[in-house]
């Protein structure tokens, strides 16, 4: 595949992705002249939330992978001290923009119970996803697997 | 705040601790030890551990009522039936089609139809009808309303890209992306029912909110994780710059070469049965 249509497959596909998307909210603002029910200071303390948290949680999980990558190189203690800075910063920055008022603070009384919050809702929202990408490669897969067989070579006649 | 209030939060936060927190880190523990050993004793041990931790996840609601996280481990126990039916029913559909191992029987094509499709109405029961999960009589499960948008806007999303992505990239695979923007169009339709008709608990208003919400946490968990991820590889990049560069060894001599093609000679060939 050459480097042009390789690009022009990469931007159907990103195009594809958010399709669904773009449609619901083209019928939202076709039939209500706007987008009902969309708070723009909700949406981005939860954005602000969801992005710590899964940095944060993914940090940890990729510190955890750096022993293995250690396994290999005689177990270097720099890039374990690095990402766990990393992952320090990430917790560090949570405490610190929530701290700093109601901008990231939903519901809830006090930074720590936040921090919890995000933790659990970030959980559920990764459960979502990882339900999600199960359900639509299965069914892909199951689709692949449905059709007949393929031949894609032949046998020389001997 | 006297001493008998502070022993009682203490005692509330070390009963979320054990009988949430600590189930919540065991699942992920028992599955790394599944995964990661040959030993079939330590296999067991690591099924096991994950399995109590689920079941002790959710029964959180009941063993530790007064923790609001605990809502998240009643979720899991709602979604957890049909979530296993829509899974067993895409793994018996897969398998009993062409593939060249594991092969299950034929028949097996129907019963995974037939589980799927019950899964999905048992998610859409939960919306518009009487299955929502409920913390309380009449008070909906919060977490269900980050899983359900969440849920619904991703397959529909990851299904219409995995359509074009079979059209572009795959080899005459038009009847495969047909399915697949079946699953997309599917996802969207609940979405667009969702936007349109009220549950006996839940309305359009409570769903509009959360699909937005749900599209920014889908943002901002997309934004975390590629920023984690660069910063992973930055500091192994960074570690790699330092490390002195290999000993530079001679090149082979003649005879070595010589050897290694002899070698190679007496392993390939096939020119005599």
């Amino acid at each position: 595949m050459s480097g042009s249509r390789l690009a022009v497959t990469w931007r159907m596909m990103a195009l594809a992705f958010v399709l669904p998307l773009l449609l619901i909210l083209a019928i939202e603002i076709t039939l209500s002249s706007g987008i009902e029910g969309f708070d723009g200071d909700e949406a981005f303390t939860r954005f602000a939330n969801a992005t710590l948290t899964s940095y944060t949680l993914l940090s940890l999980l990729l510190l955890g992978n750096l022993f293995f990558y250690g396994e290999s190189r005689n177990r270097p203690l720099a890039p374990l001290v690095g990402m766990f800075c990393a992952s320090l910063l990430g917790v560090a920055a949570t405490f610190f923009f929530i701290n700093l008022g109601p901008m990231l603070l939903e519901d809830n009384g006090s930074a720590q119970a936040q921090a919890i919050y995000n933790i659990v809702h970030t959980l559920v929202s990764a459960g979502a996803v990882a339900f999600a990408v199960c359900v639509s490669l299965g069914s892909m897969f199951s689709a692949i697997t449905s059709q007949k067989r393929r031949i894609n070579f032949t046998f020389e006649e001997e | 705040m006297n001493i008998h209030t502070v022993r009682g939060i203490m005692d509330e936060m070390l009963q979320a601790l054990l009988l949430f927190w600590l189930p919540v880190a065991v699942v992920p523990f028992g599955v790394w030890i599944f995964l990661s050993s040959s030993n079939d004793q330590r296999k067991t041990f690591g099924r096991f551990l994950a399995f109590v931790g689920i079941v002790m996840v959710c029964t959180s609601p009941w063993t530790v009522p007064s923790s609001p996280s605990t809502a998240a481990g009643h979720l899991l126990g709602a979604i957890i039936g049909p979530a296993v039916l829509i899974l067993l029913g895409i793994y018996l559909i897969s398998f009993s089609g062409h593939v060249p191992v594991g092969r299950l029987p034929r028949s097996d094509r129907k019963l995974g139809m037939f589980l799927s499709f019950v899964g999905f109405a048992w998610f859409a029961g939960m919306h518009w009808w009487i299955l929502t999960p409920q913390i309380a009589s009449g008070k909906v499960n919060d977490y269900w309303f980050v899983f359900w948008p969440t849920f619904l806007l991703l397959t529909s999303c990851l299904s219409s890209c995995a359509a074009i992505a079979s059209l572009t990239i795959g080899d005459n695979r038009k009847t495969e992306s047909n399915y697949m923007f079946m699953l997309s169009g599917l996802g969207f339709l609940m979405i667009l029912l969702g936007l349109n008709v009220d549950g006996p608990l839940i309305t359009t208003d409570d769903f509009r909110e959360h699909l937005w919400l749900s599209v920014a946490d889908l943002a901002g968990i997309a934004a975390g994780g590629l920023l984690s991820v660069m910063v992973f590889a930055l500091v192994i990049f960074v570690y790699e710059k330092t490390l002195p560069s290999p000993v530079k060894i001679e090149a082979p001599q003649t005879a070595e070469l010589e050897q290694v093609a002899n070698v190679i000679a007496s392993h390939i060939g096939g020119g005599v049965e």
